[in-house]
């Protein structure tokens, strides 16, 4: 069932919640078991009556997230017993309109991966093919639609396309939204200039939906802007058919470049040629900056997140070991035994780019690279009202493919989401087509703040 | 010739602390006033207080110095237990401001010190030594209470050559910074970092020193263990260390060598802040700075400059309380008098400052027009003055208490009648010529009358009985 047809029963009364929602997260408990998209399911969600925007709807929340008294981990075995004591800005909002909290979903280890398999806890499954990665780090994020019709919302977080690859590997709506226009207070940061909280879906309207409740400023976050509005009116179908007329379609060629996969492009042209069918155009530009993209994202990423991770030392909250020696000792003792290795990878670089003598020349280099890449995208965005490209360059990969990649060939999977991530852009994925039954994504990126844009044209055709 | 440069971390009063609405306040009770931003919870966000922005850039304003147009906030990174992020929420790149001065009277010749810079962070949590020193503690509690306190600061130049400058420094910052109501010595911390180096060595770094006391200790000790270095012909090396109060002696914490790299990154969760605004308000809010209230109360008040200096040096709040004072009472020479005088003299006897003493303009007014109007005697005033101060009753009450009003003549007849027949050899000595012996007599009247005889006219009467004798 599809949330909007959900709505409209518990409207009408031939829904009730309070029956609904047990018997959903019974099922979910059940698929849990062979595809692990839950790190932690909420058996007893509080069923609230509130008759908000999103009445009675089950929503699942990406673990990074805090949910006040529901085990928090983002993926990590230092949090493995983290009952947070306040409830993300975008929780409450969600509670506020109806929503139910129902599970808190599977990642990459604080969303240090892209195939979600630097996983503590269970590894999530494709639902199209259960050998392969559902992609990351938003995995049991969008696992947990495309395992079943179940009418669920789920709240993802993306630092260079941890929305958009799950979204893309998993064949469903992905929306991140543009940096600061979803308040991050509450999110366990991975890399706060960068971290953004956004929204899956079965489709560009349910993204929509989720997107009017989460966005908007919050005082408790600083770098929180825009303003709240209701973006379900641009996946109207009388909008979309104004809107999209006239419209120009920017294809960056250097996404369609060495390493994207033959079919992969083809599927996405022909999707891309769909929306001239209903008035746009289609006009080829260059984005120069995109090959510096991948590592100023990693200097950038890692650099915030090994302060980030600082804080989990085990005095406070989190896992604790028995204490001996001085504090360096027993801080290095939690944190040995705490984190995964890719975790302690990013710990370890992260911390040498920010050091003397290279601080200079990676970590403020690639703050300039960023600007640059800004630049390129603005200019872009001069003469197109959005830009198209696939998502990921290639399907699904199966697990025993990704263990023989090494990590830098890992890190080069994100190469089609990281400049828009870094440029703060928001993006949606939309699957456009199947090569062997696995999904295939096409990626829409548009202007900062312009959400409605890229929601209009995701909703414009139903594949 | 020996530089020593500074730098110092004073708290600013700000109502909460500096990332989060929690009270800048300290506690018996450990703990209490803390929240996820403090503690360093996952998910939590820090949020900028921009009182302590308005007072930081009051300080700069003060110390003359030039503001960045815009600044923001740096993660400082190093681990320790009372570091709740393990990363300190500072300003490297772009502070407050920068290249200023302040002005010192070393021995009458004005000298001048340079101000590197000043910048905002906030301050960790308090480590609480249990059984023993830093060095011997059986373990160590930690107390959040002080965890995001903000601080200001403020690094000098190497411009001071002696211990004596420093302290002639501090004393004079500290009394201005209070008089710009950012810093409150009765419940603000301060400390300082010295650096110290003499000619052809390298220049040492004591950690935390937070006493006058200290300083001097640390200072003086420093140049001459670098001097006795080098007169053996060792090298002075970079280095920093730790002040031992309790043997008045430096140790070392660290050689360069293991000089911790912070890998400073700019914060991510703070944006830029452009202070054009933010200066605008700290120059209409800017109170008066104390060469301008000296000047103010010479011109005003018709006080000595003696007078006014002391006022203003001793603590903003005399000010305040002569002003007031002065407001209800007309000899202002008087008023300023007795408060530098036998006020200051009696709160130093007891180590009160104003605040804890339970004086009040009303009561001290009250008091001097006891006096004017021959209530009761100077000599009276000065014994009611201490009491008041020590126990906070105000002089009239204590007068009516102990029955302390004014002797008339007759009463003072009487006792002088007794004061003569208990002392006749002084009578005798009198009378043979040695007049002297008067003031004795009159003394022993005074102590029977506990002050309330007015002193003239026991002279008069006394001398007239002594000559009917
Ligand atoms: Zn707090």
């Amino acid at each position: 069932m599809r949330i909007k047809e959900y709505l409209r029963k518990v409207e009408k009364g031939e829904i009730l919640p309070s029956k609904e929602i047990p018997r959903i997260v019974e099922k979910l408990d059940k698929l849990n078991e062979k595809y692990s998209c839950f790190i932690t399911l909420n058996k007893n969600p509080r069923i609230t009556s509130k008759k908000g925007r999103l009445r009675g709807i089950p929503v699942v929340i990406k673990d990074c997230i805090c949910t006040k008294g529901l085990r928090t981990t983002s993926g990590s075995k230092i949090l493995e017993n983290y009952f947070p004591v306040f409830n993300a800005t975008i929780v409450k909002r969600i509670e506020e309109e109806g929503g139910i909290i129902v599970g808190k979903t599977s990642m990459d280890e604080f969303g240090f991966g892209t195939f979600c398999t630097n996983c503590a806890f269970n590894l999530p499954k494709n639902p199209h093919d259960i050998t392969r990665s559902a992609g990351g780090s938003s995995g049991g994020a969008a696992v947990a639609l495309a395992m079943s019709d179940l009418p669920l919302l789920s709240i993802a977080e993306s630092t260079g396309g941890s929305i958009s690859c799950p979204a893309s590997f998993c064949g469903v709506y992905g929306l991140t939204p543009t940096y600061g226009l979803v308040s991050r207070y509450g999110l366990i940061d991975y890399s706060n200039s960068l971290d953004k909280i956004g929204v899956m879906g079965k489709s560009a309207w349910d993204c929509a939906l989720g997107l009017s409740v989460i966005a908007g400023k919050d005082s408790n976050d600083q770098t929180s802007i825009g303003e709240e509005k209701d973006y379900t009116r641009f996946v109207n179908k009388k909008y979309i058919e104004k809107n999209i007329s006239g419209k120009i379609i920017g294809v960056p060629k250097e996404y369609f470049g060495k390493g994207v996969d033959k079919q992969v492009k083809k599927i996405v042209m022909n999707a891309i040629k769909k929306y001239e069918s209903l008035g746009a155009k289609i006009k080829e530009i260059s984005l120069p900056y995109t090959k510096y993209a991948l590592s100023a994202y990693y200097v950038i990423a890692l650099a915030e997140s090994s302060t980030n991770l600082s804080k989990f030392c085990g005095l406070r909250y989190g896992l604790a070991t028995e204490i001996k020696g001085n504090a360096d000792e027993y801080f290095s003792s939690v944190r040995t035994k705490g984190f995964g290795k890719e975790a302690k990878r990013r710990i370890l670089l992260g911390t040498y780019i920010r050091m003397k003598g290279y601080r200079n020349k990676y970590y403020l280099k690639a703050l300039k690279v960023r600007k640059l890449i800004i630049e390129d995208f603005k200019k872009a965005f001069e003469k197109c009202n959005v830009l198209m490209a696939p998502t990921m360059p290639f399907i699904a990969p199966k697990f025993n493919e990704i263990k023989s990649l090494t990590p830098a060939q890992q890190y080069a999977s994100d190469i089609l989401t990281v400049a828009p991530n870094l440029a703060g852009l928001p993006m949606i994925n939309v699957p456009v087509g199947k090569i062997n039954g696995m999904p295939v994504g096409l990626h829409i990126i548009g202007n900062h703040f312009e959400e409605g844009e890229i929601l209009s044209f995701a909703g414009a055709i139903k594949w | 010739m020996v530089k020593i440069g500074l730098e110092i971390h004073v708290q600013l009063n700000t109502r909460t602390k500096l990332f989060c609405s929690c009270k800048n306040e300290a506690s018996k009770k450990p703990n209490v006033n803390t929240c996820p931003i403090c503690l360093g919870m996952p998910g939590s966000k820090p949020l900028i207080n921009e009182e302590a922005i308005k007072k930081a850039i009051k300080i700069g304003l003060m110390l003359n110095l030039n503001f960045s147009k815009k600044m923001f906030f740096s993660r400082k990174s190093y681990f320790y237990p009372d570091l709740s992020k393990n990363y300190q929420i500072t300003q490297y790149e772009l502070p407050v401001g920068t290249q200023g001065y302040f002005l010192i009277n070393v021995k009458g010749r004005i000298k001048k010190i340079r101000i590197r810079r000043i910048h905002i962070e906030e301050d960790p949590a308090q480590i609480i030594h249990v059984g023993g020193s830093i060095t011997n503690a059986e373990y160590v509690l930690l107390d959040y209470n002080r965890s995001g306190v903000p601080l200001c600061e403020i690094v000098t130049e190497p411009d001071f050559e002696s211990s004596e400058e420093v302290i002639i420094f501090m004393k004079k910052l500290l009394s201005y910074l209070q008089h710009i109501k950012v810093f409150d010595i009765r419940k603000c911390k301060w400390r300082c970092d010295v650096n110290v180096s003499i000619p052809k060595g390298n220049r040492s770094e004591i950690k935390n020193v937070g006493s006058f006391k200290g300083i001097k200790s640390a200072i003086n000790y420093e140049i001459i263990r670098q001097e006795s270095l080098i007169n053996k012909g060792f090298e002075v090396k970079r280095e920093t260390r730790h002040f031992n109060a309790s043997t008045n002696t430096t140790e070392l914490l660290r050689t360069k060598e293991e000089e911790i790299d912070y890998g400073y990154i700019f914060e991510p969760d703070l944006t830029s802040f452009e202070l054009s605004s933010y200066i605008k308000d700290s120059e209409d809010n800017m109170p008066e700075l104390p060469e301008e209230i000296i000047k103010r109360l010479i011109k005003e008040y018709k006080l000595s400059k003696n007078n006014a200096e002391i006022l203003v040096q001793k603590d903003p709040l005399f000010v305040e309380f002569f002003e007031k004072c002065s407001k209800m009472y007309e000899n202002k020479k008087k008023l300023s008098n007795w408060i530098v005088g036998d006020l200051f003299k009696c709160l130093n006897f007891q180590e009160k400052s104003l605040f804890e003493s339970k004086i009040k303009p009303n009561d001290f007014v009250d008091f001097l027009n006891l006096m004017d109007s021959k209530k009761i005697t100077e000599r009276l005033g000065k014994e009611l003055i201490k009491e008041y101060v020590e126990k906070g009753i105000p002089p009239r009450q204590l007068m009516n208490r102990k029955n302390l009003n004014l002797l008339s003549k007759k009463e003072i007849l009487n006792v002088i009648e007794k004061v003569i027949k208990e002392n006749p050899k002084s009578v005798k000595d009198y009378q043979e010529g040695k007049k002297i012996v008067i003031d004795f007599l009159i003394g022993e009247v005074m102590k029977k009358t506990r002050a309330t005889a007015d002193p003239k006219i026991t002279r008069e009467l006394l001398e007239k009985k002594l000559k009917n004798k």
